[in-house]
């Protein structure tokens, strides 16, 4: 279970990019994630360097226990290079708060990616389960099997009264978020999607961009995910986001529609556009190639491009990101460089006829 | 531009309120009514509120009986002591109520006992709810919290030792040896379920 096998790593990709699943034209995943803490440490940010490294101790035991370590990768964060822990963030396996933290810490993750289990960021343990689609069922059945198996084991710091007792006041109570990541490019282009962030805040729910809290939204990607966590149980949280994102589905849908139906012209140049540029770039930047990206998915869903799958797009959001650049290249690049690389990847990836 | 708190005289103060290192919100207001927002600030009784909440106090004062309202509030500038007794620190981290309010992260699990008055009215802000209880599920050995807490203090507490010893530490040993014989006198608890 020490083992870090990285290597290799980079070149696989899970299974929530495959593009399919619930409502695959608009939501590429749903996420569920617990906060928990051990019992009788403090939280992260005030435990010393050796009660970190007991916590972390403590937690692979359990992982051990309960026979997580046998089809899982385990990284010890502390000891991989920088450019390694960003390809874990770029790939959605630990958030950026865990990779620029200090001291000993960790990620558990099955090979499928769908499991994460981060040690030691702000909360001692954050499990995650990622599901391609819209797919929150499955997804929180799935992390509640190892939630409770793990709960056996470890005793979690809970109390009656404010139940999983949380770093943060904002996570405590059942610990849960529940974020669906949706591509929204219709509601963006028509101007729609500050509407849709007030409804969204009016019922307790908060859109974010890609890669969490304070990130811009790039290439039109969007998180939804419950803001509260105390007063309301796991089901009624689950229940919330099922009400709310379908509704939000359907706007973008019904706008894709008009889009088609009423611009078709305008529509239609933008995505032929953006494939035409793709195919061609020398140098992409990151920006631009999501950009474009979002125009491309937005074309295979309205039937405009025939000849790129989903999961091509899905995977270049990822393998496009600089860390994934660097780490297969095996050294830092400076970025002119990495635009060059990024755009010889999206060729070849997109030119006719190879998929 | 109009001071956004009082809506009349001429805003020269911007505040933003920061999360994250991201600008949440900007307001702009004139110099009275900044003073009057700083006390409301550091009012060490009330809960952590952003700016438009505090905004939305203010007004209400000056709304209402102006004077004795505001006599109500602390002096400008207020990091001076409040009158109520302190709120004293964890005992478990040591980390206090304004350490919390400035970082607004909970060192350890007994913050939420030691704050608890304090924590509510935070609690049911952030979370939109009344009154601040949990909800759902809890962990199956949730009763029996304090039985593992005393087992793990005392594989803690021999951890320490063994440290203590191979680090020629004989003072510190000897207070931990005397813990530890402490804790294994107390009748045992017995295990409960499985």
């Amino acid at each position: 279970m020490s083992e870090t096998t990285f290597e290799g790593f980079p070149h696989l990709l899970g299974e929530w990019l495959k593009g399919t699943g619930p409502d695959a034209d608009v939501v590429i995943s749903t996420r569920v994630r617990f906060a928990r803490n051990v019992q009788g440490y403090p939280f992260t940010g005030r435990a010393s360097e050796q009660q970190r490294s007991d916590v972390l101790k403590v937690c692979e035991d359990a992982l051990k226990e309960i026979h997580l370590d046998r089809s899982v990768v385990n990284i010890e964060l502390d000891k991989i290079e920088d450019r390694k822990r960003e390809v874990l963030v770029e790939r959605h396996l630990i958030s950026r708060e865990l990779a620029n933290g200090e001291g000993p810490r960790g990620v558990t993750f099955g090979r499928g990616e769908m499991l994460s289990i981060m040690l030691n960021e702000e909360d001692h343990l954050r499990l995650q389960w990622i599901k391609s689609g819209f797919d929150v069922d499955r997804a929180y059945k799935a992390l509640c099997k190892i939630d409770r198996a793990l709960e056996t084991v470890i005793p979690y710091a809970t109390s009656d009264r404010y139940g999983y007792l949380t770093a943060c006041p904002t996570n405590v109570g059942t610990g849960m978020r529940v974020s669906v990541m949706v591509h929204l490019p219709a509601l963006t282009l028509k101007e729609n999607i500050d509407y849709v962030f007030k409804a969204a805040q009016r019922m307790n729910h908060a859109v974010r961009g890609l890669y969490g809290e304070g990130t811009r939204a790039f290439g039109d990607m969007y998180q939804i995910s419950n803001q509260t966590t105390l007063g309301r149980s796991e089901e009624q949280i689950v229940e919330a986001i099922k009400a709310i994102v379908p509704k939000i589905l359907e706007f973008e849908r019904q706008r894709r529609g008009q889009l088609y139906t009423e611009e078709r012209s305008f529509v239609e140049d933008k995505v032929l556009r953006s494939l035409a540029l793709m195919r061609s770039a020398r140098r992409l930047n990151v920006q631009e190639m999501m950009s474009h990206l979002s125009m491309l998915r937005l074309g295979i869903d309205l039937g405009i491009i025939n000849d790129v799958p989903m999961r091509t797009v899905n995977e270049l959001f990822i393998l496009g990101q600089p860390s994934h650049l660097q780490v297969n290249e095996g050294r830092d690049l400076p970025p002119a460089e990495r635009d060059t690389l990024r755009a010889d990847l999206v060729r070849s990836r997109l030119s006719a006829g190879t998929n | 531009m109009d001071c956004q708190c009082c809506n009349k005289k001429p805003a020269r103060i911007r505040i933003c309120d920061v999360e994250e290192s991201a600008i949440e919100e900007q307001l702009n207001v004139c110099p009275d009514c900044f003073n009057l927002i700083k006390r409301y600030m550091f009012d060490m009784n009330k809960p952590l509120m952003t700016t438009v909440d505090v905004i939305a106090e203010v007004q209400g004062l000056l709304t209402a009986s102006g004077e004795t309202a505001l006599a109500t509030l602390p002096e400008a500038g207020g990091i001076t002591p409040v009158k109520s007794a302190p709120v004293p620190a964890c005992p478990e981290c040591g980390i206090t109520l304004s350490e919390f309010r400035a970082k607004g992260r909970f060192g350890c699990r007994r913050d939420y006992e030691v704050f608890a008055e304090h924590l509510d009215p935070l609690l049911e802000r952030i979370h939109d709810v009344q009154p601040a209880r949990h909800e759902g599920r809890l962990p199956a050995s949730a009763g029996r919290i304090e039985v593992v807490e005393k087992q793990l203090s005392l594989t803690d507490l021999r951890k320490r030792l063994a440290a203590a010893v191979a680090e020629e530490n004989y003072e510190a040993a000897a207070r931990l040896r005397d813990q530890i014989n402490e804790l294994e006198k107390q009748p045992k608890l017995g295990k409960t379920g499985e």
